[in-house]
């Protein structure tokens, strides 16, 4: 519990995010999630500020996952403080303490996850559609007609996809993958959801290999 | 006398107030400084505020000079123009010479305002390859991700960063420029905020910079052995605000006057490092950022005011995907209720993926809970294209919106139906593979203009 605490106070931008709070309550008034769930920005900088150790960490099981990290709260808050901001650097430490309340907030958004990691996109085209979002509605697109055709129609043509939200070099997307394995994003995710992860991993193989393939051409012709 | 509320409360919700409004009943002296506090403190940070604040453009100019980074800069050739932050500092937006850098939301969902956005640069007589470049060498800034799932942290977020600015600074010499010949113009509201916030931790932490250096290094992406930061990050509602007494007067076709406009502002625009968000105070007295409104106001449309302007969307980044009933309940009930009770309004302009995502696929649902309310929402971009003429499908790509943009169309002039006969016609010639595009093709995969 408390090496959970210390990690967050050791991020470097905790000092950035929280200079002191004079429990005024402007950023929960102004808070979207305040409104829906038993959550409050002003409680989360409270507790963190009185360091609460064990309220902290009830907090991180479920709580800060209600922020929509608008950042309303940061622009308002008249000690300059981020609870918004907070809250990100609390996820990061759920996340490396592998959290229960982490895998089950995560887990519907594996999909997009999914997509994200592996193309750098993170809604496409064929993501859209009305048997994803049923609460859409019906007419989520007022022309009738086939995604590929429709968009071909988009006169910009790094847009003409639909797998992704817009075609991406094979070398970004590889350039991409090293960034995620440098910076243990890959790793979190494996501490996450180890299945998302495997599956992840057998594509990132597969496009370095289509890229070597790719790159060997290109000697051969020169 | 003034309508009031069930409360006795004066019921003035257009001026800015919802009828949920109380008085304070305050002695005319604790208001005064009540006010002054707020104005000081929270509201109107601009100009005449005295006191500036730490500006991070400073110490990037010193750990140039320290032979540290490399700044990518905005020269005249880039034809900028000036404006004020919220802090009252001066912020250069490029015009010309600019590299798209697209959303992967918006691409993949609302593409009617890259294209709107292109199709301006078209009408201005913009050289495509030249004057602008829309390339794939680019990624997502990721933050989307990371703001929804904690996956990711501030070192991914930074090496995605200057990957793609390193890629804005040299595309220019595949077509024959200098380095740096292109500026980043980025697309999406998210990015925007997070890149001012990684660039911001960038220059405070060295460590963080040594950490990234070697990512760079490794994807070949230094110069000189040097990370590359852009003088400024611009957003695109940016390069529109700026380029909007132009857009009026050069290429306006459509009487606008009886359009009532609501704005909707993206947080991470101006909620997220707000020193340096876009203030006028010729936009509503300067106490709200100038984007969007600006060109509302240029176009000549009826800009109205509502009580929860300040309000976020209720997209959430999670919450969007996994916990819907927040967002459509958010959107619902503080912004497009609020925005059709209080403003009666014919368009909500927004000017972020998010944002537009949210608020225009939201509204079905709503009839379930009997909020039968709804309302046209579009990017500031898109309704500037229309109000010059843009065809509303094959440019504005209107088809591809959820909520009600056929009566606004119409109420501007435009005959919905015939555009979307003309439209459905194209389609066959799509099929057929004969597409019509804004600039050539190639070029989207560094190929000659
Ligand atoms: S607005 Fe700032 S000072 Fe006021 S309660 Fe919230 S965090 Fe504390
Ligand atoms: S960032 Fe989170 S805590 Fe802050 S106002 Fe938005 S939802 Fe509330």
């Amino acid at each position: 519990m408390q090496q959970i605490y210390d990690d967050i106070r050791g991020d470097f931008r905790y000092d950035n995010e929280l200079n002191g709070c004079l429990n005024c309550g402007i950023c929960t008034a102004t808070c979207p999630a305040a409104h829906f769930y038993d959550y409050s920005p002003r409680e989360i900088v409270q507790l963190l500020w009185t360091e609460n150790v064990e309220q902290i960490y009830d907090a991180m099981q479920e709580k800060i996952w209600a922020c929509a990290q608008c950042m309303t709260c940061a622009a308002r808050c008249p000690f300059k403080n981020s609870p918004g901001g907070l809250v990100a650097i609390m996820r990061e430490v759920a996340i490396k303490h592998e959290m229960q309340s982490a895998k089950d907030v995560l887990r519907p958004f594996g999909r997009v996850m999914l997509k994200l990691i592996t193309t750098g996109n993170q809604l496409s085209p064929d993501m859209i559609q009305p048997d994803h979002f049923p609460d859409w509605g019906p007419n989520i697109q007022k022309v009738e007609g086939d995604l590929t055709v429709l968009r071909k129609a988009i006169p910009v043509k790094t847009l003409q996809t639909v797998e992704t939200a817009w075609e991406v070099s094979l070398k970004t997307s590889v350039e991409m993958y090293t960034i995620w394995e440098m910076t243990g994003v890959l790793k979190s995710l494996e501490l996450m959801d180890e299945n998302l992860f495997d599956v992840i991993e057998d594509f990132i193989d597969e496009k370095r290999e289509e890229y070597d393939e790719w790159l060997e051409e290109q000697e051969d012709d020169d | 006398m003034k309508p009031t509320d069930q409360n006795g409360s004066p019921d003035t919700g257009i001026a800015g107030h919802g009828s949920f409004f109380q008085e304070t009943n305050l002695s005319r002296e604790e208001a005064v400084r009540a006010t002054d506090w707020v104005r000081k403190h929270v509201d109107r940070r601009t100009v005449d505020l005295g006191e500036r604040m730490d500006d991070v453009r400073e110490h990037m100019y010193e750990l140039e000079k320290e032979g540290e980074i490399i700044i990518h800069r905005i020269t005249d050739e880039h034809e900028p123009m000036a404006v004020r932050t919220l802090f009252g500092w001066e912020k250069k937006v490029p015009t010309k010479q600019l590299w798209h850098h697209k959303s992967c939301g918006q691409c993949g969902n609302i593409p009617g305002y890259p294209t709107s956005l292109l199709w301006f640069m078209n009408e201005f007589g913009f050289v495509p390859g030249k004057d602008y470049l829309d390339e794939t060498d680019q990624t997502s800034c990721t933050a989307w991700n990371y703001h929804g799932s904690g996956i990711g942290n501030v070192e991914s977020l930074a090496a995605v960063f200057l990957r793609n600015f390193h890629q804005a600074y040299v595309s220019g010499k595949q077509h024959g420029h200098e380095l740096g010949h292109f500026y980043p113009l980025v697309h999406c509201g998210t990015s925007f905020g997070n890149y001012k916030e990684i660039r911001k931790y960038l220059i405070e932490s060295a460590e963080l910079r040594e950490k990234v250096t070697k990512i760079l290094g490794k994807l070949g992406r230094l110069v000189d052995g040097k990370l590359v930061i852009p003088e400024e990050i611009v957003h695109y509602s940016e390069w529109v605000h700026v380029m909007r007494n132009r857009i009026a007067s050069e290429l306006q076709k459509i009487d606008v006057s009886n359009i009532r406009a609501t704005a909707h502002v993206a947080c991470h625009y101006y909620k997220m490092v707000h020193e340096d968000a876009v203030y006028d105070p010729e936009v509503l007295g300067g106490n709200r950022t100038a984007i969007i409104t600006s060109v509302a106001q240029a176009l000549g449309a009826q800009v109205i005011d509502y009580s929860t302007w300040y309000d976020c969307c209720g997209f959430g980044f999670r919450h969007i995907i996994s916990e819907r009933e927040f967002t459509r309940s958010f959107t619902m009930d503080r912004k497009i209720r609020v925005a059709r009770e209080e403003a009666n309004a014919d368009v909500m302009l927004a000017n972020d993926t998010g944002c537009v995502t949210t608020m225009d696929k939201n509204q079905w649902i709503g009839k379930a809970h009997d909020q039968n309310f709804s309302i046209p929402i579009v990017a500031d971009v898109q309704f500037a294209a229309l109000a010059c003429g843009a065809d509303p499908f094959k440019i504005v790509q209107l088809q591809w919106h959820a909520s009600p943009c056929e009566d606004l169309v119409e109420k501007m002039g435009i005959s919905w139906s015939e555009a979307k006969k003309n439209f459905q016609e194209y389609l066959k010639e799509v099929e057929k593979g004969n597409i019509e595009y804004l600039y050539n093709p190639e070029l989207a995969y560094g190929g000659q203009a």
